[in-house]
């Protein structure tokens, strides 16, 4: 179509060469152009043949406008269909423009709730945070409350039973309300002081009603331990344990045992004195009451064994204390305990005392005394009742033994007569010794302290052997000095043999000895003096002792003539042939052979003395003695000795 | 909670007796500490000790006094014979004397003790065996003769001696199990524990610390 539009425009763009010549022109044209290769040419050709059916003129005459009609008839369908077009695309365009003010509103709406969920995301996450904090803060609630808070079943446990009793759960709950209270001094350094303080005065007011409970059901276990033996309950341990923070109702659960121990000691001990074993055997202790020895020796050893238990009791009860709870506390209720038996065991021992009246039971029975205070001393307190009771019976029989034991000495010194000849001590004098032996016998070495002993002794010798030598003396004025020594003389080595046997009678035997040796220098210078004077020898020998050179020459002195002494020399060597004839009867007279030979041997010392006196004066030359029958004091020296 | 000391059964006393040096307190010391005391002083008067042991399955208390040997005591120790549930008679087999007045203090023990109370004959120093002076035979006889249960022990070595003690207890408890020995009685050397008691942590808890 296009080309055959074309075509006739072809020659309208070239005026010049129509003008020229248009038919020329349009000529040229026409065979210039190749047809045959003219591609729109032969389209259009192609196109139009097949409406061109028959080639007519009329045809061709009409070919222009009917191709003219033609292309009209295409616009118009061509018109119209785009027509249509036109409007279906309208039709879109104001769909699309819906959807887009759709999309718009939309899109607000999106932008709007948009804003909203920020909003609420924000709160959202918040919420959480917070509800994180709040768990954590339950959880911090709980462990504190945990940490601060008795459990329901502690609670209940330091309640105590229905009974009023306690029971194993007590003692931890206890201990919780104790770390609680502690717990929260530390508290108190945070910042939580207010709970800290409320905790606190809580777990103060728990553990004082705790302490409470505790101590009357203590009271109430106590007074169960009225019995004869004791099986005590374990959570008394742990209750007495926990009472030591509590010295006060430590001190009176204490006392509560106290006495119901104490009742039953005493009620044990009435058994034992009066009722005795199974079947009475062993026997009462009360039928022996007629040998005091025994019967007080079984009723301190009845009381020593009952400490013993006591004293074992006590530890269990206190085992779980602290040690130095229990070195305060055993003695001062040990000695409590056994208070309560001093009235009838002073009671029965002063009635078994009241029909004694030989020293030697009297004085075993202070020993036994003795022994027992200081085997008891060690468990109980010094002030102890029981200790005081035992000493006072000590003293009391002491006392009494001493009273008996004058009196005894006294009797029998009524009976001392003067001695016979035979100058041996008279019979009471044995009498009295044995005595002495059966006392000194009857101190049981170690039943009682050396200190005890030596005390004793020493008493016991003034008490008898004082009087018993005065009453001697006294007995013996009759006789000559020569006599008293030599009686005294056998009167004390009897003594001193029988005391001599026994430890601790030191003092008292050298006070006899020295009294011996005064008795023996009587013996010996009477003996002696007896010799010179047989001898003649005594004046010459005082002249001589007492010759000063100035009074001049001895020999010239009245009595110390040489005749005078030839003559005493004569009948010195008399003497000196047969000394022992000149021994005196009395000396012969002492029971002991050792002081005998004693006796004599310084007898001829003295006389041996006195001769070496006057030789040096008869054989000092400014004397003027002419040779005299001397024997040198060498060669007497050599005859005596 | 460890077995607390009462926790047991029976309190059971003994004595022992015998003349001095023979080894009483040297066995009671084996007894009660396990040790051997070479030099042991004389004993003053009496002396103390305690243990728990068992006796068919029952936990008992031994009391035990140890006497003084030496004359000038008896007049203290006697009195100590009361009421004891057991009394071991000691001699010591490398001295014949200490064996020769084993019948005076088996009359002093049968006189002053209720007639219940066992007694045991130990012949001690077992380890000495080649200074003994008194034969197993001879002993025996005298043991047998008189109704006493006999055993050589060594303090030192600790042979027998604790079959001494426990022998001794599980007589007693023979006693008390056939009724010759009543309990009801003061001075019976043994001394029973009491009936449970109704406080509820009583008797029961004492129980379970025993195990
Ligand atoms: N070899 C040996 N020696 C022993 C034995 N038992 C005791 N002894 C020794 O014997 C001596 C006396 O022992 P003690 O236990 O003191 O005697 P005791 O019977 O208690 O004496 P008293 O208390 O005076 O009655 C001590 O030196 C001991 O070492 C033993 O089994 N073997
Ligand atoms: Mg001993």
């Amino acid at each position: 179509m296009a080309a055959v539009a074309e075509a006739p425009g072809t020659g309208v763009p070239l005026p010049a060469q129509v003008q020229a010549n248009p038919i020329t022109k349009k000529l040229n044209k026409i065979l210039d152009s190749k047809i045959e290769t003219d591609q729109e040419l032969l389209d259009a050709l192609e196109t139009v043949s097949p409406f061109l059916t028959e080639n007519t003129l009329q045809r061709r005459r009409n070919l222009r406008r009917d191709l003219e009609q033609r292309s009209l008839e295409t616009n118009i369908r061509f018109l119209n269909s785009f027509r249509k077009v036109r409007d279906a695309v309208e039709g879109v365009t104001k769909d699309v423009d819906e959807m887009s003010k759709c999309c718009e509103a939309m899109t607000n709406r999106l932008r709007a709730t948009k804003e909203q969920t920020r909003d609420l995301l924000n709160q959202t996450t918040s919420l959480q945070n917070q509800s994180k904090r709040v768990e954590k803060r339950a959880e911090i609630v709980t462990a504190f409350l945990g940490a601060f808070q008795l459990k329901p079943e502690e609670a209940k446990a330091l309640r105590g039973t229905a009974d009023g009793g306690i029971d194993r759960n007590f003692f931890p709950a206890l201990n919780r309300v104790r770390e609680i209270h502690a717990d929260c001094k530390q508290l108190l350094r945070t910042s939580q002081h207010a709970a800290a303080l409320e905790i606190m005065e809580k777990m103060a007011a728990a553990h004082e009603a705790a302490y409470e409970l505790l101590y009357r059901w203590i009271q109430r276990e106590c007074r169960l331990l009225n019995v004869d033996f004791v099986d005590l309950n374990p959570l008394l341990y742990q209750a007495f344990e926990a009472m030591q923070e509590r010295p006060v109702l430590f001190k009176y659960s204490l006392d509560e045992y106290n006495t119901a121990r104490r009742s039953h000691v005493v009620r044990a001990f009435i058994d034992a004195l009066t009722r005795g074993g199974p079947g009475g055997v062993p026997k009462p202790i009360e039928l022996l009451s007629h040998d005091p020895l025994r019967y007080v020796g079984d009723m301190l050893a009845w009381v020593h064994q009952a400490m013993a238990s006591e004293r074992e009791t006590l530890q269990t009860l206190l085992k779980a204390c602290k040690p130095e709870v229990l070195e305060e506390y055993v003695l001062p209720v040990l000695s409590h305990i056994t208070e309560g038996l001093c009235r009838p065991f002073k009671v029965r021992v002063e009635q078994a005392l009241s029909s004694e009246n030989q020293p030697v039971a009297l004085y075993r029975l202070s020993n036994l005394f003795t022994f027992y205070a200081n085997t008891i001393r060690a468990s109980l307190q010094e002030d102890a009742a029981l200790i005081r009771s035992i000493e006072e019976l000590k003293e009391l029989t002491l006392n009494m033994f001493f009273s008996a034991l004058n009196s005894s000495v006294q009797r029998m010194l009524e009976k001392i007569v003067p001695p016979d000849t035979d100058l041996l001590p008279v019979q009471g004098v044995h009498q009295i010794l044995l005595m002495l032996r059966d006392v000194l016998e009857s101190h049981d070495a170690a039943l009682v302290t050396v200190t005890d002993k030596k005390e004793n002794f020493t008493r016991i010798f003034a008490t008898v052997l004082d009087p018993m030598l005065q009453t001697l003396l006294v007995s013996a004025t009759q006789l000559s000095p020569l006599d008293v020594a030599v009686y005294m003389l056998n009167c004390l080595s009897s003594i001193y043999s029988v005391i001599s046997l026994y430890q601790y009678t030191d003092d008292r035997l050298e006070m006899i000895k020295a009294q011996m040796e005064a008795n023996e220098d009587v013996l010996v210078s009477e003996q002696a003096t007896a010799i010179l004077k047989r001898t003649g020898m005594i004046d010459l020998y005082s002249k001589a002792a007492a010759h000063q050179p100035k009074q001049g020459p001895l020999s010239a002195i009245s009595g110390m003539e040489a005749p005078i002494i030839s003559s005493a020399l004569g009948k010195f060597d008399v003497f000196l042939a047969k000394p022992d004839s000149y021994q005196m009867q009395q000396c012969s007279y002492l029971t002991s052979a050792k002081l005998r030979a004693s006796v004599q041997k310084r007898t001829i010392e003295n006389v041996l003395a006195a001769y070496g006196i006057l030789y040096a004066k008869l054989i000092e030359p400014a004397n003027n003695y002419p040779q005299l029958p001397l024997k040198s004091f060498d060669q007497v020296r050599e005859l005596l000795v | 909670m460890a077995a607390g000391p009462y926790n047991y059964s029976y309190i059971f006393k003994y004595i022992i007796i015998g003349d001095m040096g023979v080894g009483k307190s040297c066995l009671l010391h084996q007894f009660t500490e396990k040790k051997f005391m070479a030099d042991c002083p004389h004993t003053i008067g009496v002396e103390f000790g305690t243990r728990i042991i068992e006796v068919s399955g029952q936990k008992i208390k031994l009391q035990i006094w140890d006497t003084a040997g030496q004359e000038r005591f008896r007049a203290v120790t006697r009195s100590y014979y009361r009421g004891a549930a057991g009394a071991l008679m000691v001699y010591d087999i490398t001295r014949r004397s200490t064996y020769n007045h084993l019948s005076s203090w088996l009359t002093d023990a049968r006189n002053l003790t209720n007639p219940n109370t066992v007694i045991f004959l130990i012949g001690n120093k077992s380890d000495l065996d080649a200074q003994r002076d008194v034969t197993y035979e001879e002993a025996k006889a005298f043991a047998d003769e008189n109704g006493l249960t006999f055993l050589e022990c060594s303090a030192k070595t600790g042979e027998n001696v604790e079959d001494a003690f426990l022998e001794t207890a599980r007589k007693i408890y023979q006693n008390i199990q056939d009724g010759s020995l009543d309990l009801n009685q003061a001075d019976s050397g043994v001394q029973p524990k009491q009936l449970p008691r109704t406080t509820p942590a009583g008797g029961g808890d004492a129980k379970q610390c025993n195990c």
